[in-house]
């Protein structure tokens, strides 16, 4: 199993649309607006790294979405 | 599904608050009009028949259906079928078994001893402040004063509805509900969380079967003290609860049947938020309660509601209070990630170590890409974000720069 975060940048004024199609792309845990320098964080869940580069396209095909920085988990600690 | 996690947990808190207030209902009736004679007979009979009637509702939860299981489809998504016990959630099931078996004993002893126990069984509330104290001591996501200011505020609140001016306050019933059911409810809920938190197989843990082995592992408990209790007492109050158990098997069966549902949703929701906090929106019980006895006291199934305007004004400031408390849990919630970059020389894990021992640090991912940590943080206010976050890490040197990044809004997959 492979664990993921995508950093998303957007242009302006598409977020809201973009976060309805994120929302029904499978293997996406959790989706975060946050402010700074990105501006959507998705964290994604899938069986090969194959399946990564499939999710990643999917949000790349996205109206609005301008970059996109993948950063694959190797080790976490969570509560 | 993906949907708010706040929505999610208020949404599982509050379900299961609606529900308890419904046993409540069923149990005064039960309490008043069917086991009238022996407190006891009841407590054995709830489990013993809770045992058989979760186990049918767990079985039937569990037939497949198209490649899912139907309990995983309308109760809890992390539900397979209905399985054994693992080896590492044992102790977990026997020490929460344990909380339940006192926490019942200690209500029923209250019943047996003192008839009414509504002037004090308000001062069950304080048990969210007993678990303040827990997870101050041994977890790792300390409440924030905040936390802690909305807690009191709910805590209070919860007191003033429920409060009675019929029964007894005595230092014995006291004593009881201090020292042996605020601390069995302390171990019941910390260990079901810590159980929910578990991963099995790779997957969250279900509430379903976690309820449903507690139940179990309570009934042992309270068998076996029931037997010590009619040995030394020479009562046969373990006799009366089968006999119970047999002649209002469909009243027990009915409220341990929502009990089982309450539970479940109860459960879901400590694996989502704290103890403390889950336990705080809970107690919102007391005011869906009130619906409840106003329907039973005009069945004439218990004593009229209390029309003394002081009780009534009581009663008002009290439910203001929840309802204050809980939406400034509600709101006062800040959630970070930061992406973190490192100087090379130092070892990962070091640094990994360092960034998981700060407080309000709730995840550190080491990651291959761009930046080398990403760490989710979650604190009740931006300041202490900087305080006690930023200020702890600017501190580890072996971090060379980070970027804060403030979550304004975020969906779950459930």
């Amino acid at each position: 199993m492979i664990n993921a975060y995508i950093l998303i940048m957007m242009k302006p004024g598409n977020t809201d649309k973009a976060i309805t199609a994120m929302r029904k792309i499978g293997n996406v845990e959790k989706i975060s607006v946050v402010a700074g320098e990105y501006d959507i964080v998705v964290r994604v869940h899938v069986k090969r790294l194959e399946n990564l580069l499939k999710v990643t396209e999917k949000i790349q095909m996205i109206n609005g979405v301008k970059k996109t920085t993948t950063q694959v988990i190797e080790k976490e600690l969570a509560l | 599904m993906r949907i708010r996690r706040k929505y999610l947990f208020y949404a599982l808190a509050f379900t299961s608050a609606i529900i308890a207030a419904a046993v409540s209902a069923i149990d005064a009736k039960i309490i008043n009009d069917v086991i009238t004679d022996d407190p006891w007979a009841f407590g054995v009979s709830c489990f013993v028949v809770g045992t058989f009637v979760t186990l049918i509702i767990v079985l039937i939860f569990s037939i497949p259906l198209k490649g899912k299981s139907l309990g995983s489809k309308i109760i809890d998504p992390s539900f397979r079928r209905l399985r054994l016990v693992r080896k590492e959630e044992l102790k977990y099931h026997t020490l929460a078994g344990i909380g339940n078996a006192f926490l019942t004993i200690g209500y029923f002893f209250l019943l047996s001893m003192f008839g009414d126990p509504s002037a004090v069984l308000p001062f069950s509330q304080i048990v969210i402040l007993y678990l303040i104290l827990m997870e101050s001591i041994v977890e790792k996501n300390i409440p924030t004063l905040s936390e802690i200011q909305s807690s009191l505020i709910v805590t209070f609140g919860a007191i003033l509805v429920s409060i009675s001016l019929t029964g007894t306050l005595t230092l014995e019933s006291m004593a009881i509900v201090f020292l042996v059911i605020n601390p069995a409810w302390v171990l019941f809920s910390i260990y079901q969380r810590k159980l929910k938190l578990l991963k099995i197989d790779k997957r969250p843990n279900d509430a379903l079967n976690i309820r449903f082995w507690n139940v179990v592992f309570a009934c042992i408990f309270v068998v076996i003290m029931v037997n010590i209790y009619d040995l030394f007492i020479g009562s046969s109050h373990f006799l009366a609860g089968i006999t119970a158990s047999i002649t209002h098997f469909g009243w027990v069966a009915l409220t341990m049947a929502v009990t089982f549902f309450s539970y479940v949703f109860y459960i879901r929701a400590l694996g989502i938020g704290k103890a403390s906090v889950t336990q705080a929106v809970r107690a919102s019980t007391v005011l869906f309660a009130i619906p409840f006895s106003l329907l039973l006291a005009y069945l004439n199934i218990i004593p009229p509601f209390s029309t003394d305007p002081v009780m009534l004004l009581i009663k008002v400031i009290g439910t203001t209070l929840v309802i204050l408390g809980i939406v400034s849990f509600a709101l006062n919630l800040v959630k970070a990630y930061v992406f973190i970059n490192v100087k090379t020389g130092v070892p990962i894990e070091e640094t990994m170590k360092k960034l998981w021992n700060i407080r309000g640090v709730t995840r550190v991912t080491a990651t291959a890409g761009p930046y080398d940590f990403i760490v989710k943080i979650r604190t009740r206010t931006l300041v202490k974000g900087y305080e006690q976050i930023i200020r702890k890490i600017e501190e580890i040197e072996a971090i060379e720069e980070y970027k804060w990044e403030s979550v304004l809004k975020e969906w779950e997959d459930i």
